[in-house]
Protein backbone atom coordinates (compact mmCIF):
# COMPACT_ATOMS: atom_id res chain seq x y z
CA UNK A 1 0.00 0.00 0.00
CA UNK A 2 1.30 3.45 -1.25
CA UNK A 3 -0.59 5.70 1.27
CA UNK A 4 1.33 7.75 3.59
CA UNK A 5 0.54 7.03 7.38
CA UNK A 6 0.33 10.81 7.58
CA UNK A 7 -2.30 12.16 9.24
CA UNK A 8 -5.23 13.25 6.96
CA UNK A 9 -5.47 16.66 8.56
CA UNK A 10 -1.66 17.54 8.42
CA UNK A 11 -1.65 20.75 6.36
CA UNK A 12 1.54 19.51 5.22
CA UNK A 13 0.41 16.61 3.36
CA UNK A 14 -0.15 18.42 0.69
CA UNK A 15 3.10 18.00 0.26
CA UNK A 16 4.36 15.16 1.22
CA UNK A 17 1.78 13.50 0.12
CA UNK A 18 3.21 13.14 -3.32
CA UNK A 19 6.86 12.98 -2.59
CA UNK A 20 6.36 10.33 0.67
CA UNK A 21 5.56 6.69 0.64
CA UNK A 22 7.91 6.08 -2.32
CA UNK A 23 5.00 7.28 -4.85
CA UNK A 24 6.57 6.19 -7.55
CA UNK A 25 5.05 8.70 -9.91
CA UNK A 26 6.10 12.19 -8.36
CA UNK A 27 3.41 14.07 -7.71
CA UNK A 28 5.95 17.06 -6.89
CA UNK A 29 3.51 19.38 -9.81
CA UNK A 30 1.11 19.06 -7.23
CA UNK A 31 3.16 21.71 -4.95
CA UNK A 32 2.60 24.17 -7.98
CA UNK A 33 -1.11 23.17 -7.94
CA UNK A 34 -2.54 26.36 -7.00
CA UNK A 35 -0.94 28.16 -10.36
CA UNK A 36 -1.62 26.31 -12.37
CA UNK A 37 -4.73 25.04 -11.58
CA UNK A 38 -6.68 28.05 -13.25
CA UNK A 39 -5.08 27.43 -16.70
CA UNK A 40 -5.62 23.93 -16.45
CA UNK A 41 -10.05 25.32 -16.55
CA UNK A 42 -9.10 25.76 -19.95
CA UNK A 43 -7.66 22.59 -20.70
CA UNK A 44 -9.91 20.67 -18.92
CA UNK A 45 -12.91 22.02 -20.78
CA UNK A 46 -14.14 19.49 -23.60
CA UNK A 47 -14.54 22.47 -26.55
CA UNK A 48 -10.92 23.38 -26.21
CA UNK A 49 -9.79 19.81 -26.25
CA UNK A 50 -11.83 19.23 -29.59
CA UNK A 51 -10.00 22.58 -30.43
CA UNK A 52 -6.82 21.47 -29.63
CA UNK A 53 -7.21 18.51 -31.54
CA UNK A 54 -8.50 19.85 -34.42
CA UNK A 55 -6.01 22.27 -34.41
CA UNK A 56 -3.34 19.39 -34.52
CA UNK A 57 -5.03 17.77 -37.70
CA UNK A 58 -5.25 20.59 -39.20
CA UNK A 59 -1.62 21.60 -38.64
CA UNK A 60 -0.50 18.40 -40.10
CA UNK A 61 -2.59 18.39 -42.65
CA UNK A 62 -0.92 21.89 -43.34
CA UNK A 63 2.36 20.58 -43.86
CA UNK A 64 1.39 17.59 -45.94
CA UNK A 65 0.20 20.39 -48.26
CA UNK A 66 3.54 22.71 -48.23
CA UNK A 67 5.13 19.42 -48.96
CA UNK A 68 3.35 18.52 -51.83
CA UNK A 69 3.10 22.05 -53.47
CA UNK A 70 6.89 22.53 -52.76
CA UNK A 71 8.18 20.04 -54.28
CA UNK A 72 6.06 21.19 -57.12
CA UNK A 73 7.81 24.66 -57.57
CA UNK A 74 11.36 23.36 -55.81
CA UNK A 75 12.12 20.28 -57.42
CA UNK A 76 13.94 18.11 -54.21
CA UNK A 77 15.26 15.73 -55.86
CA UNK A 78 16.83 17.73 -58.59
CA UNK A 79 18.05 19.80 -56.03
CA UNK A 80 20.06 16.76 -54.08
CA UNK A 81 22.24 15.81 -57.27
CA UNK A 82 23.59 19.23 -57.20
CA UNK A 83 24.63 18.73 -53.15
CA UNK A 84 25.61 15.12 -53.66
CA UNK A 85 29.40 16.09 -53.00
CA UNK A 86 32.37 15.23 -51.01
CA UNK A 87 35.40 16.69 -49.80
CA UNK A 88 37.62 15.86 -52.57
CA UNK A 89 35.47 17.20 -55.10
CA UNK A 90 35.37 20.51 -53.43
CA UNK A 91 38.54 20.67 -52.68
CA UNK A 92 39.53 20.00 -56.58
CA UNK A 93 36.68 22.05 -57.45
CA UNK A 94 38.00 25.63 -55.48
CA UNK A 95 41.63 24.87 -57.08
CA UNK A 96 40.28 24.44 -60.35
CA UNK A 97 37.97 27.93 -59.75
CA UNK A 98 41.36 29.47 -59.33
CA UNK A 99 43.81 27.92 -61.26
CA UNK A 100 41.98 26.56 -64.26
CA UNK A 101 44.61 26.89 -66.78
CA UNK A 102 46.06 22.88 -66.49
CA UNK A 103 42.78 21.31 -66.41
CA UNK A 104 42.51 19.42 -69.71
CA UNK A 105 39.30 17.33 -69.88
CA UNK A 106 36.14 20.07 -69.50
CA UNK A 107 33.66 17.49 -70.53
CA UNK A 108 31.14 15.97 -68.15
CA UNK A 109 30.54 12.52 -67.68
CA UNK A 110 27.22 10.84 -68.49
CA UNK A 111 26.13 7.50 -67.42
CA UNK A 112 23.31 6.32 -69.50
CA UNK A 113 22.31 9.95 -70.51
CA UNK A 114 21.88 11.27 -66.79
CA UNK A 115 25.05 12.96 -65.81
CA UNK A 116 27.05 11.76 -62.95
CA UNK A 117 27.02 12.96 -59.45
CA UNK A 118 29.38 15.58 -58.64
CA UNK A 119 31.33 13.18 -56.44
CA UNK A 120 32.43 11.33 -58.93
CA UNK A 121 33.02 14.06 -62.10
CA UNK A 122 35.09 16.92 -61.10
CA UNK A 123 33.26 18.98 -64.50
CA UNK A 124 29.71 18.77 -62.66
CA UNK A 125 27.93 21.80 -61.54
CA UNK A 126 26.87 21.65 -57.94
CA UNK A 127 25.15 24.09 -55.74
CA UNK A 128 27.18 23.31 -52.68
CA UNK A 129 30.03 26.00 -53.63
CA UNK A 130 27.56 28.67 -54.55
CA UNK A 131 25.64 28.41 -51.59
CA UNK A 132 28.37 28.28 -48.96
CA UNK A 133 30.22 31.05 -51.33
CA UNK A 134 27.47 33.51 -51.01
CA UNK A 135 26.88 33.07 -47.32
CA UNK A 136 31.01 33.61 -46.61
CA UNK A 137 31.05 36.60 -48.87
CA UNK A 138 28.05 38.01 -47.16
CA UNK A 139 29.55 37.40 -43.90
CA UNK A 140 33.15 38.91 -44.94
CA UNK A 141 31.35 41.54 -46.51
CA UNK A 142 29.70 42.25 -42.82
CA UNK A 143 33.22 41.74 -41.58
CA UNK A 144 34.92 44.44 -43.81
CA UNK A 145 32.05 46.82 -43.17
CA UNK A 146 32.51 46.04 -39.51
CA UNK A 147 36.33 47.45 -39.67
CA UNK A 148 35.02 50.64 -41.52
CA UNK A 149 32.56 51.05 -38.51
CA UNK A 150 29.96 50.84 -41.21
CA UNK A 151 28.47 48.20 -39.66
CA UNK A 152 24.51 47.74 -38.77
CA UNK A 153 22.95 44.38 -38.94
CA UNK A 154 20.37 45.90 -41.86
CA UNK A 155 23.38 46.17 -43.79
CA UNK A 156 23.99 42.35 -44.51
CA UNK A 157 20.39 42.24 -45.44
CA UNK A 158 21.18 44.76 -47.83
CA UNK A 159 24.72 43.18 -49.33
CA UNK A 160 22.74 39.79 -49.07
CA UNK A 161 19.28 40.91 -51.23
CA UNK A 162 21.60 43.34 -53.49
CA UNK A 163 23.67 40.15 -54.43
CA UNK A 164 21.26 37.72 -55.14
CA UNK A 165 18.84 40.21 -57.08
CA UNK A 166 21.95 40.32 -59.24
CA UNK A 167 22.36 36.84 -59.54
CA UNK A 168 18.77 36.39 -60.56
CA UNK A 169 19.09 39.07 -63.14
CA UNK A 170 22.33 37.33 -64.46
CA UNK A 171 20.48 33.91 -64.86
CA UNK A 172 17.37 35.64 -66.18
CA UNK A 173 19.48 37.49 -68.77
CA UNK A 174 21.28 34.23 -69.94
CA UNK A 175 18.56 32.03 -70.31
CA UNK A 176 16.56 35.13 -72.22
CA UNK A 177 19.82 35.06 -74.64
CA UNK A 178 20.38 31.49 -74.93
CA UNK A 179 16.61 31.51 -76.18
CA UNK A 180 17.22 33.85 -78.60
CA UNK A 181 20.10 32.26 -79.97
CA UNK A 182 18.02 29.24 -80.09
CA UNK A 183 20.97 27.25 -78.55
CA UNK A 184 20.25 23.38 -78.09
CA UNK A 185 21.94 22.56 -74.79
CA UNK A 186 21.07 20.76 -71.49
CA UNK A 187 21.86 23.56 -69.70
CA UNK A 188 19.28 23.76 -66.97
CA UNK A 189 18.29 26.64 -64.96
CA UNK A 190 19.87 24.87 -61.80
CA UNK A 191 22.77 24.28 -63.88
CA UNK A 192 23.22 28.46 -64.84
CA UNK A 193 22.65 29.53 -61.13
CA UNK A 194 25.11 27.12 -60.17
CA UNK A 195 27.68 28.77 -62.68
CA UNK A 196 26.94 31.94 -61.76
CA UNK A 197 27.60 31.15 -58.52
CA UNK A 198 31.13 30.01 -58.74
CA UNK A 199 32.14 33.88 -58.53
CA UNK A 200 31.01 34.29 -55.39
CA UNK A 201 34.49 32.25 -54.28
CA UNK A 202 36.21 34.84 -56.33
CA UNK A 203 34.27 37.89 -54.73
CA UNK A 204 35.31 36.14 -50.88
CA UNK A 205 38.93 35.65 -52.05
CA UNK A 206 39.12 39.65 -53.01
CA UNK A 207 37.37 41.23 -49.94
CA UNK A 208 39.41 38.67 -47.73
CA UNK A 209 43.31 39.99 -49.54
CA UNK A 210 41.63 43.53 -49.35
CA UNK A 211 41.00 42.79 -45.31
CA UNK A 212 44.31 41.77 -44.94
CA UNK A 213 46.45 43.66 -47.29
CA UNK A 214 44.55 46.75 -48.50
CA UNK A 215 43.39 48.22 -51.52
CA UNK A 216 46.53 46.74 -53.53
CA UNK A 217 45.95 43.18 -52.24
CA UNK A 218 42.65 43.30 -53.28
CA UNK A 219 43.20 44.74 -56.96
CA UNK A 220 45.86 42.29 -57.25
CA UNK A 221 43.79 39.34 -55.83
CA UNK A 222 40.43 40.41 -58.03
CA UNK A 223 42.24 40.82 -60.78
CA UNK A 224 43.55 37.38 -60.61
CA UNK A 225 40.01 35.52 -59.79
CA UNK A 226 38.80 37.56 -62.19
CA UNK A 227 40.97 36.11 -65.12
CA UNK A 228 40.99 32.77 -63.69
CA UNK A 229 36.88 32.78 -63.93
CA UNK A 230 36.89 34.25 -67.35
CA UNK A 231 39.07 31.31 -68.32
CA UNK A 232 36.85 28.35 -66.50
CA UNK A 233 33.77 29.43 -67.79
CA UNK A 234 34.48 29.86 -71.03
CA UNK A 235 35.84 26.68 -70.74
CA UNK A 236 32.88 25.03 -69.02
CA UNK A 237 30.06 26.88 -71.04
CA UNK A 238 32.17 26.14 -74.57
CA UNK A 239 30.93 22.34 -74.38
CA UNK A 240 27.40 23.54 -73.31
CA UNK A 241 26.60 26.50 -75.60
CA UNK A 242 28.64 25.71 -78.99
CA UNK A 243 28.41 22.92 -81.44
CA UNK A 244 30.24 19.43 -81.27
CA UNK A 245 32.66 20.57 -83.80
CA UNK A 246 33.45 24.15 -82.96
CA UNK A 247 33.90 23.07 -78.97
CA UNK A 248 36.49 20.99 -80.27
CA UNK A 249 38.84 23.79 -81.55
CA UNK A 250 38.14 23.13 -85.47
CA UNK A 251 37.62 26.32 -86.92
CA UNK A 252 34.15 26.12 -88.32
CA UNK A 253 32.39 29.04 -90.03
CA UNK A 254 28.70 29.95 -89.70
CA UNK A 255 26.77 32.77 -88.11
CA UNK A 256 25.27 30.62 -86.01
CA UNK A 257 28.47 29.34 -84.25
CA UNK A 258 29.62 32.87 -84.51
CA UNK A 259 26.82 34.38 -82.31
CA UNK A 260 26.83 31.46 -79.92
CA UNK A 261 30.94 32.23 -79.74
CA UNK A 262 30.01 35.48 -78.91
CA UNK A 263 27.59 34.33 -76.24
CA UNK A 264 30.20 32.33 -74.35
CA UNK A 265 32.00 35.17 -74.08
CA UNK A 266 29.73 37.96 -73.05
CA UNK A 267 28.52 35.25 -70.22
CA UNK A 268 32.17 34.81 -69.50
CA UNK A 269 32.84 38.21 -69.51
CA UNK A 270 29.84 39.33 -67.40
CA UNK A 271 31.18 37.66 -64.21
CA UNK A 272 34.44 39.70 -63.91
CA UNK A 273 32.14 42.61 -64.18
CA UNK A 274 29.92 41.91 -61.32
CA UNK A 275 32.51 40.65 -59.32
CA UNK A 276 34.37 44.14 -59.27
CA UNK A 277 30.85 45.89 -59.31
CA UNK A 278 29.69 43.69 -55.90
CA UNK A 279 32.98 43.96 -53.94
CA UNK A 280 34.35 47.16 -54.56
CA UNK A 281 32.84 49.45 -52.05
CA UNK A 282 33.89 47.18 -49.40
CA UNK A 283 37.27 47.80 -49.44
CA UNK A 284 38.79 51.11 -48.69
CA UNK B 1 -9.24 1.67 1.48
CA UNK B 2 -7.42 4.53 -0.01
CA UNK B 3 -5.69 3.58 -3.77
CA UNK B 4 -2.95 5.33 -4.95
CA UNK B 5 -2.18 6.94 -8.12
CA UNK B 6 -0.22 3.96 -8.89
CA UNK B 7 -2.19 1.66 -8.27
CA UNK B 8 -4.95 3.05 -10.15
CA UNK B 9 -2.91 3.41 -13.08
CA UNK B 10 -1.59 -0.22 -13.37
CA UNK B 11 -4.95 -1.38 -12.69
CA UNK B 12 -6.15 0.58 -16.23
CA UNK B 13 -3.06 -1.20 -17.48
CA UNK B 14 -0.52 1.36 -18.00
CA UNK B 15 2.76 0.25 -18.09
CA UNK B 16 5.10 3.02 -19.46
CA UNK B 17 4.78 6.91 -19.83
CA UNK B 18 7.26 8.17 -22.07
CA UNK B 19 5.64 11.24 -23.05
CA UNK B 20 6.69 14.75 -22.26
CA UNK B 21 3.68 15.43 -20.06
CA UNK B 22 2.77 13.18 -17.78
CA UNK B 23 -1.13 13.27 -17.16
CA UNK B 24 -2.87 10.92 -15.62
CA UNK B 25 -7.05 11.55 -15.03
CA UNK B 26 -9.02 10.40 -12.41
CA UNK B 27 -12.55 10.74 -13.31
CA UNK B 28 -14.80 9.91 -9.82
CA UNK B 29 -17.56 9.29 -12.32
CA UNK B 30 -16.16 6.49 -14.62
CA UNK B 31 -13.54 4.61 -12.97
CA UNK B 32 -12.75 2.42 -15.85
CA UNK B 33 -12.15 5.52 -17.62
CA UNK B 34 -9.78 6.36 -15.19
CA UNK B 35 -6.88 5.54 -16.51
CA UNK B 36 -7.33 5.01 -19.69
CA UNK B 37 -6.06 7.51 -22.79
CA UNK B 38 -2.51 8.15 -21.74
CA UNK B 39 -1.33 9.67 -24.54
CA UNK B 40 0.55 13.12 -25.58
CA UNK B 41 -2.79 14.79 -26.45
CA UNK B 42 -4.58 16.44 -24.57
CA UNK B 43 -8.06 14.37 -25.04
CA UNK B 44 -8.12 13.21 -21.93
CA UNK B 45 -8.74 16.54 -20.43
CA UNK B 46 -12.42 15.56 -21.41
CA UNK B 47 -12.73 14.80 -17.84
CA UNK B 48 -14.91 17.19 -16.12
CA UNK B 49 -12.69 18.65 -13.53
CA UNK B 50 -14.69 20.16 -11.10
CA UNK B 51 -13.15 22.84 -8.28
CA UNK B 52 -9.96 21.63 -6.56
CA UNK B 53 -10.51 23.23 -3.12
CA UNK B 54 -7.14 23.51 -0.90
CA UNK B 55 -9.07 24.16 1.70
CA UNK B 56 -9.82 20.73 2.56
CA UNK B 57 -6.92 18.47 3.24
CA UNK B 58 -9.31 15.76 3.21
CA UNK B 59 -10.27 15.91 0.10
CA UNK B 60 -6.88 16.22 -0.83
CA UNK B 61 -5.78 13.05 1.30
CA UNK B 62 -8.81 11.48 -0.30
CA UNK B 63 -8.35 12.18 -3.69
CA UNK B 64 -6.04 9.02 -4.85
CA UNK B 65 -8.41 6.97 -3.03
CA UNK B 66 -11.38 8.33 -5.48
CA UNK B 67 -12.87 4.60 -4.82
CA UNK B 68 -14.92 6.40 -2.09
CA UNK B 69 -18.01 6.91 -4.19
CA UNK B 70 -19.94 7.96 -0.56
CA UNK B 71 -18.00 11.22 -0.50
CA UNK B 72 -19.29 14.54 -2.06
CA UNK B 73 -17.28 15.27 -5.57
CA UNK B 74 -17.55 18.92 -5.70
CA UNK B 75 -13.64 19.00 -5.00
CA UNK B 76 -12.32 15.58 -5.10
CA UNK B 77 -11.17 15.30 -8.81
CA UNK B 78 -7.71 15.02 -8.64
CA UNK B 79 -5.69 16.44 -11.49
CA UNK B 80 -1.98 15.91 -10.28
CA UNK B 81 0.73 17.08 -12.55
CA UNK B 82 -0.79 19.35 -15.07
CA UNK B 83 2.12 21.11 -14.62
CA UNK B 84 5.09 19.20 -16.55
CA UNK B 85 4.64 20.97 -20.04
CA UNK B 86 7.97 20.73 -21.88
CA UNK B 87 8.31 24.33 -21.09
CA UNK B 88 8.89 23.74 -17.77
CA UNK B 89 11.66 21.21 -17.91
CA UNK B 90 13.84 23.74 -17.04
CA UNK B 91 12.58 24.04 -13.76
CA UNK B 92 12.57 19.90 -13.91
CA UNK B 93 16.43 20.43 -13.54
CA UNK B 94 15.60 21.77 -9.99
CA UNK B 95 12.91 19.47 -8.68
CA UNK B 96 14.66 16.59 -10.47
CA UNK B 97 17.21 16.24 -7.36
CA UNK B 98 14.27 15.80 -5.29
CA UNK B 99 12.72 13.34 -7.20
CA UNK B 100 13.09 9.88 -8.15
CA UNK B 101 14.80 9.19 -10.94
CA UNK B 102 11.53 6.76 -12.77
CA UNK B 103 10.13 10.69 -13.03
CA UNK B 104 12.87 11.88 -14.88
CA UNK B 105 12.54 9.01 -17.42
CA UNK B 106 9.12 9.18 -17.58
CA UNK B 107 9.76 12.93 -18.69
CA UNK B 108 12.05 12.02 -21.63
CA UNK B 109 15.13 13.40 -19.53
CA UNK B 110 17.66 10.55 -19.45
CA UNK B 111 20.60 12.15 -17.57
CA UNK B 112 23.31 9.33 -18.66
CA UNK B 113 22.29 10.27 -22.63
CA UNK B 114 22.84 13.85 -21.74
CA UNK B 115 26.33 13.38 -19.98
CA UNK B 116 26.96 10.73 -22.71
CA UNK B 117 26.42 13.39 -25.18
CA UNK B 118 28.40 16.31 -23.28
CA UNK B 119 31.35 14.37 -23.48
CA UNK B 120 31.06 13.55 -26.99
CA UNK B 121 31.36 17.32 -27.45
CA UNK B 122 33.58 17.63 -25.12
CA UNK B 123 35.92 15.39 -26.23
CA UNK B 124 36.15 16.24 -29.94
CA UNK B 125 38.70 13.32 -31.13
CA UNK B 126 37.13 10.60 -29.87
CA UNK B 127 34.48 9.05 -32.22
CA UNK B 128 31.02 9.12 -31.81
CA UNK B 129 28.63 6.91 -31.76
CA UNK B 130 25.69 7.52 -33.87
CA UNK B 131 22.58 6.35 -31.96
CA UNK B 132 22.54 8.70 -29.46
CA UNK B 133 21.48 11.32 -31.42
CA UNK B 134 18.09 9.52 -32.63
CA UNK B 135 15.74 10.73 -29.49
CA UNK B 136 15.88 14.15 -29.91
CA UNK B 137 16.45 16.26 -26.63
CA UNK B 138 15.97 19.95 -26.63
CA UNK B 139 16.45 20.27 -22.62
CA UNK B 140 19.80 20.59 -23.19
CA UNK B 141 20.24 22.84 -25.92
CA UNK B 142 17.86 25.20 -23.89
CA UNK B 143 20.53 25.16 -20.97
CA UNK B 144 23.38 25.70 -23.26
CA UNK B 145 21.56 28.71 -24.88
CA UNK B 146 20.57 30.25 -21.40
CA UNK B 147 23.97 29.50 -20.06
CA UNK B 148 25.64 31.50 -23.23
CA UNK B 149 22.63 34.06 -22.89
CA UNK B 150 23.56 34.24 -19.14
CA UNK B 151 27.78 34.69 -19.65
CA UNK B 152 27.05 37.66 -22.24
CA UNK B 153 24.97 39.34 -19.73
CA UNK B 154 28.17 38.93 -17.67
CA UNK B 155 29.68 41.21 -19.60
CA UNK B 156 26.85 44.01 -20.06
CA UNK B 157 25.43 42.26 -23.39
CA UNK B 158 22.01 41.70 -23.24
CA UNK B 159 21.19 39.61 -25.90
CA UNK B 160 19.29 36.40 -25.66
CA UNK B 161 16.94 37.90 -28.22
CA UNK B 162 20.32 37.92 -31.06
CA UNK B 163 21.07 33.92 -29.51
CA UNK B 164 17.74 32.96 -30.10
CA UNK B 165 17.20 34.47 -33.35
CA UNK B 166 20.62 33.10 -34.75
CA UNK B 167 19.98 29.89 -33.37
CA UNK B 168 16.86 29.28 -35.10
CA UNK B 169 17.90 30.75 -38.05
CA UNK B 170 21.10 28.83 -38.15
CA UNK B 171 19.12 25.32 -37.15
CA UNK B 172 16.68 26.05 -40.36
CA UNK B 173 19.59 26.58 -42.76
CA UNK B 174 21.38 23.56 -41.57
CA UNK B 175 18.58 21.59 -41.61
CA UNK B 176 17.51 21.99 -44.95
CA UNK B 177 21.32 21.90 -46.06
CA UNK B 178 21.44 17.82 -44.13
CA UNK B 179 18.49 16.81 -45.87
CA UNK B 180 19.68 17.96 -49.40
CA UNK B 181 23.10 16.09 -48.56
CA UNK B 182 22.41 13.47 -46.76
CA UNK B 183 20.66 10.15 -48.44
CA UNK B 184 18.04 10.29 -45.31
CA UNK B 185 16.59 12.79 -44.12
CA UNK B 186 17.04 14.12 -40.93
CA UNK B 187 14.59 15.95 -38.30
CA UNK B 188 14.68 19.71 -37.48
CA UNK B 189 14.83 18.53 -33.85
CA UNK B 190 17.90 16.02 -34.18
CA UNK B 191 19.70 19.15 -36.00
CA UNK B 192 18.62 21.42 -33.27
CA UNK B 193 19.80 19.24 -30.70
CA UNK B 194 23.40 18.60 -31.81
CA UNK B 195 23.85 22.28 -32.75
CA UNK B 196 22.57 23.22 -29.48
CA UNK B 197 24.86 20.59 -27.43
CA UNK B 198 27.84 22.01 -29.63
CA UNK B 199 27.02 25.51 -28.25
CA UNK B 200 29.22 23.90 -24.66
CA UNK B 201 32.55 25.59 -26.04
CA UNK B 202 31.06 28.98 -27.30
CA UNK B 203 30.03 29.58 -23.68
CA UNK B 204 33.96 28.56 -22.27
CA UNK B 205 34.57 31.11 -24.65
CA UNK B 206 32.06 33.87 -23.63
CA UNK B 207 32.86 32.96 -20.02
CA UNK B 208 36.76 34.03 -20.92
CA UNK B 209 35.51 37.18 -22.34
CA UNK B 210 34.40 37.45 -19.26
CA UNK B 211 37.84 37.63 -17.31
CA UNK B 212 39.46 39.45 -19.99
CA UNK B 213 38.94 41.08 -23.59
CA UNK B 214 38.92 38.89 -26.65
CA UNK B 215 40.06 41.39 -29.26
CA UNK B 216 43.56 41.17 -28.89
CA UNK B 217 45.81 38.44 -30.38
CA UNK B 218 45.42 35.46 -27.81
CA UNK B 219 41.37 36.04 -27.73
CA UNK B 220 41.59 35.69 -31.74
CA UNK B 221 43.70 32.67 -31.37
CA UNK B 222 41.43 31.25 -28.84
CA UNK B 223 37.93 32.35 -30.76
CA UNK B 224 39.48 30.29 -34.00
CA UNK B 225 40.44 27.47 -31.70
CA UNK B 226 36.92 27.32 -29.97
CA UNK B 227 34.78 27.76 -33.06
CA UNK B 228 37.12 25.09 -34.79
CA UNK B 229 36.15 22.77 -31.69
CA UNK B 230 32.60 23.52 -32.36
CA UNK B 231 32.00 22.51 -35.72
CA UNK B 232 34.71 19.76 -35.60
CA UNK B 233 32.54 18.06 -33.02
CA UNK B 234 29.08 18.91 -34.47
CA UNK B 235 30.30 17.50 -37.64
CA UNK B 236 31.19 14.68 -36.42
CA UNK B 237 28.29 13.98 -34.46
CA UNK B 238 26.20 14.59 -37.65
CA UNK B 239 28.25 12.74 -40.15
CA UNK B 240 28.08 9.52 -37.73
CA UNK B 241 24.49 9.87 -37.10
CA UNK B 242 23.53 10.17 -40.75
CA UNK B 243 26.21 7.69 -42.28
CA UNK B 244 27.65 10.60 -44.61
CA UNK B 245 31.15 9.76 -45.28
CA UNK B 246 33.84 12.06 -46.87
CA UNK B 247 31.69 14.85 -45.77
CA UNK B 248 32.85 15.58 -42.65
CA UNK B 249 34.81 19.09 -43.90
CA UNK B 250 31.92 20.33 -45.83
CA UNK B 251 29.08 19.78 -42.90
CA UNK B 252 31.71 21.41 -40.58
CA UNK B 253 32.38 24.43 -42.97
CA UNK B 254 28.52 25.83 -42.40
CA UNK B 255 29.01 24.79 -38.75
CA UNK B 256 31.89 26.62 -38.35
CA UNK B 257 30.07 29.99 -40.21
CA UNK B 258 27.25 29.63 -37.48
CA UNK B 259 29.37 29.36 -34.34
CA UNK B 260 31.52 32.05 -36.01
CA UNK B 261 28.47 34.52 -35.97
CA UNK B 262 28.19 33.40 -32.23
CA UNK B 263 31.70 34.18 -31.85
CA UNK B 264 31.09 37.66 -33.19
CA UNK B 265 28.47 38.35 -30.63
CA UNK B 266 30.95 37.23 -27.88
CA UNK B 267 33.88 39.02 -28.94
CA UNK B 268 31.92 42.17 -30.50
Amino acid sequence: MRGTPMDPGDPRLLFDDTSAGGDRHGHSGVGKGPDVYPGQALLSDPMSNLAMVYGSSLASHGREMMDKNLDRFIPISKLKYYFAVDTVYVGKKLGLLVFPFMHDNWEVSYQQDTPVAPRFDINAPDLYIPLMGFITYILVAGLALGTQNRFSPEILGIQASSALVWLIIEVLAVLLSLYLVTVNTDLTTIDLVAFSGYKYVGMFVGVLAGLLFGRTGYYLSLLWCCVSIFVFTIRTMRLKILSEAAAEGRLVRGAKNQLRMYLTIAIAAAQPIFMYWLTFHLVR
Amino acid sequence: MTLTVTELLAMSGFDKLDADFYQSSFSVDDQNQGGGGYSNTDVQYSNPYGQYDYSQPMGYSAAPGIMQPQQPYTGQIFQPTPAFTPASTQSMYSSSFEDEPPLLEELGINFDHIWQKTLTVLHPLKAADGSIMNETDLAGPMVFCLAFGATLLFTGKIQFGYVYGISAIGCLGMYCLLNLMSMTGVSFGCVASVLGYCLLPMIILSSFGVLFSLQGMLGIILTAAIIGWCSFSASKIIISALAMDGQQLLVAYPCALLYGVFALISVF
